[in-house]
């Protein structure tokens, strides 16, 4: 796993700028949540970081390597999507094996990484079915499944749990820490709520306006938010929960 | 209040009663013209039956089927590129490129298409192909083709816009594997749907062939062009080709259809 740097980042949509002068550094395995309100540019900085957006202005480093010039393909930056994007037609296997396949893995290779990672995520018993025969958290660690099997560098996660029914959000959430863990993956996670962004992130980083207002450990959130703006906005975040 | 959602439920009865009467009024227009031509053939089966054995109603079909289904295999074979290239380029004036090469070709009026193709490929152009077998086809495709584009190129946005192919990629998908193993088997249902209208449209034109193709029997003379040339003169041998061709066509847009559902 690798660190990432994001360097003065700005985006615009038209006339309307997502992201504004953006900086931000994760250390290997670190796991950053991006919090704030909706419309803040959580989301195009994701897909800034992915290479799907191209920056108006600013840098990215991976490992201190600037990544600028490559394309989507070629980052190895694993995505998991807010509704996890399992190809519909393809079983919860052949979704795992996707990323494999396409690099070329030889096939005794590909089938133990396959089988491995199933058993990482618990669903090796699920295998042969259809993403539409599984729940929300099953789901989730399918998509989490398929984008670590290609050994990312670093991995991105839009909402992981705006999916996921109440009821059942507490053990995702868990079981999402474990994995995450313990597949020692540098992580850059999107979330709307406080508490998963507390329970989940090594630190924050709250934005409003395309802006990044505070970048902190949770708990130094909680004691010292910067300024009203932050604590407004945390505030108003559970508020809206 | 009562009173109010009695009412309610009156005026909505009333909506209701017109918006099936006007529902059973489109049905049956649509019936009617479609079918008509089979109580005709029912009420004079004596006269029109042995006319769909003859030699030159079964060459029309023969010409007929065949230039549809190869009007059909290359709209797949260059409406998937099109269609992949309209949702996944970069260019600008991409909705007009779109407007003119898929929506146009289905308003234009055939006949005009039939004089163009005459003057491009016609007598007196470096290469004639006026009044063959790949005038029939080249008419048949200008005409039938959009229909395919149409469908795939929906079908992909739909696929790009839910984020798989952004998916595919951060995995690795190069063209090759985003296009054969993501958008062809996500959009199998839609492909299909483009092939069988795309044929069904072409088993139907009449302008374009005629004027580009002409009405050789045995050679260029398809079942609309046949029916056209010989209603007035022929009605029982027209009617039987009418049949023939209805029959064949209803019978491919459902089993294509059917067959399109149950493998999705």
């Amino acid at each position: 796993m690798k660190s990432l740097r994001l360097e003065n980042i700005c985006k615009d949509y038209g006339n309307s700028r997502a992201l504004d002068h953006v900086s931000l550094a994760i250390e290997p395995e670190e796991f950053m949540v991006v919090m704030g309100p909706s419309g803040s540019g959580k989301t195009t900085l994701l897909l800034t970081i992915l290479g799907a957006l191209k920056p108006d202005e600013g840098h990215i480093f991976m490992n201190g390597e600037s990544i600028d010039n490559l394309p989507v393909e070629a980052r190895g930056i694993g995505y998991v999507p807010q509704d996890f994007g399992l190809f519909p037609h393809l079983t919860v296997r052949q979704n795992v094996s996707f990323g494999l396949e396409v690099k070329n893995i030889p096939r005794d290779i590909m089938s133990q990484t396959v089988e491995r990672m199933l058993s990482f995520v618990e669903l090796k018993e699920f295998a042969d079915r259809r993403p539409n025969m599984l729940s929300g958290g099953e789901r989730q660690r399918v998509a989490l499944a398929r984008a670590l099997a290609t050994n990312p560098s670093i991995l991105l996660l839009d909402e992981p749990l705006s999916s996921i029914d109440e009821g059942t959000k507490s053990d995702v959430r868990e079981r999402l820490k474990s994995i995450l863990r313990e597949a020692k993956a540098t992580t850059v996670c999107v979330m709307h709520t406080p508490e998963d962004a507390f329970i989940l992130g090594d630190r924050i980083a709250v934005m409003n306006q395309g802006q990044i207002i505070q970048i902190s450990t949770p708990s130094e959130l909680l004691r010292n938010p910067k300024n009203r703006l932050v604590k407004r906005l945390i505030a108003s975040m559970y508020v809206q929960d | 209040m009562a009173l109010d959602s009695k009412w309610g439920v009156w005026m909505k009865d009333k909506l209701g009663f017109i918006l099936a009467i006007s529902a059973v009024g489109f049905a049956g227009y649509m019936f009617t013209a479609s079918f008509f031509i089979y109580l005709i053939t029912l009420f004079s089966w004596d006269k029109v039956i042995p006319q769909l054995l003859s030699g030159r109603v079964l060459a029309a079909l023969l010409i007929s089927v065949s230039s549809s289904f190869i009007v059909a295999v290359l709209a797949v074979l260059v409406g998937i590129p099109f269609a992949y290239f309209l949702t996944h380029g970069e260019f600008k004036f991409k909705s007009t490129i779109e407007t003119l090469m898929v929506d146009l070709p289905q308003t234009f009026p055939p006949v005009t298409v039939g004089l163009v193709y005459l003057l491009l490929l016609g007598p007196g152009s470096p290469v004639n192909l006026a009044f063959t077998y790949a005038a029939v086809v080249i008419a048949k495709f200008y005409v039938s083709s959009p229909f395919m584009v149409g469908f795939a190129a929906r079908r992909f946005r739909e696929v790009k816009a839910r984020g798989f192919d952004l998916i595919a990629r951060s995995l690795g998908a190069d063209t090759r594997h985003l296009l054969f193993r993501v958008v062809l088997p996500m959009s199998k249902r839609d492909l299909l749907a483009g092939f069988s209208l795309t044929w069904a449209r072409a088993m139907g034109e009449l302008g374009a062939t005629m004027i580009f193709a002409g009405i050789i029997p045995w050679k260029t003379e398809v079942i609309p062009t046949l029916v056209f040339n010989i209603a007035q003169t022929e009605p029982n041998t027209a009617i039987a080709a009418a049949v023939l061709a209805e029959t064949l066509s209803i019978v491919a847009l459902i089993s294509l259809r059917r067959g399109a559902k149950e493998r999705r």
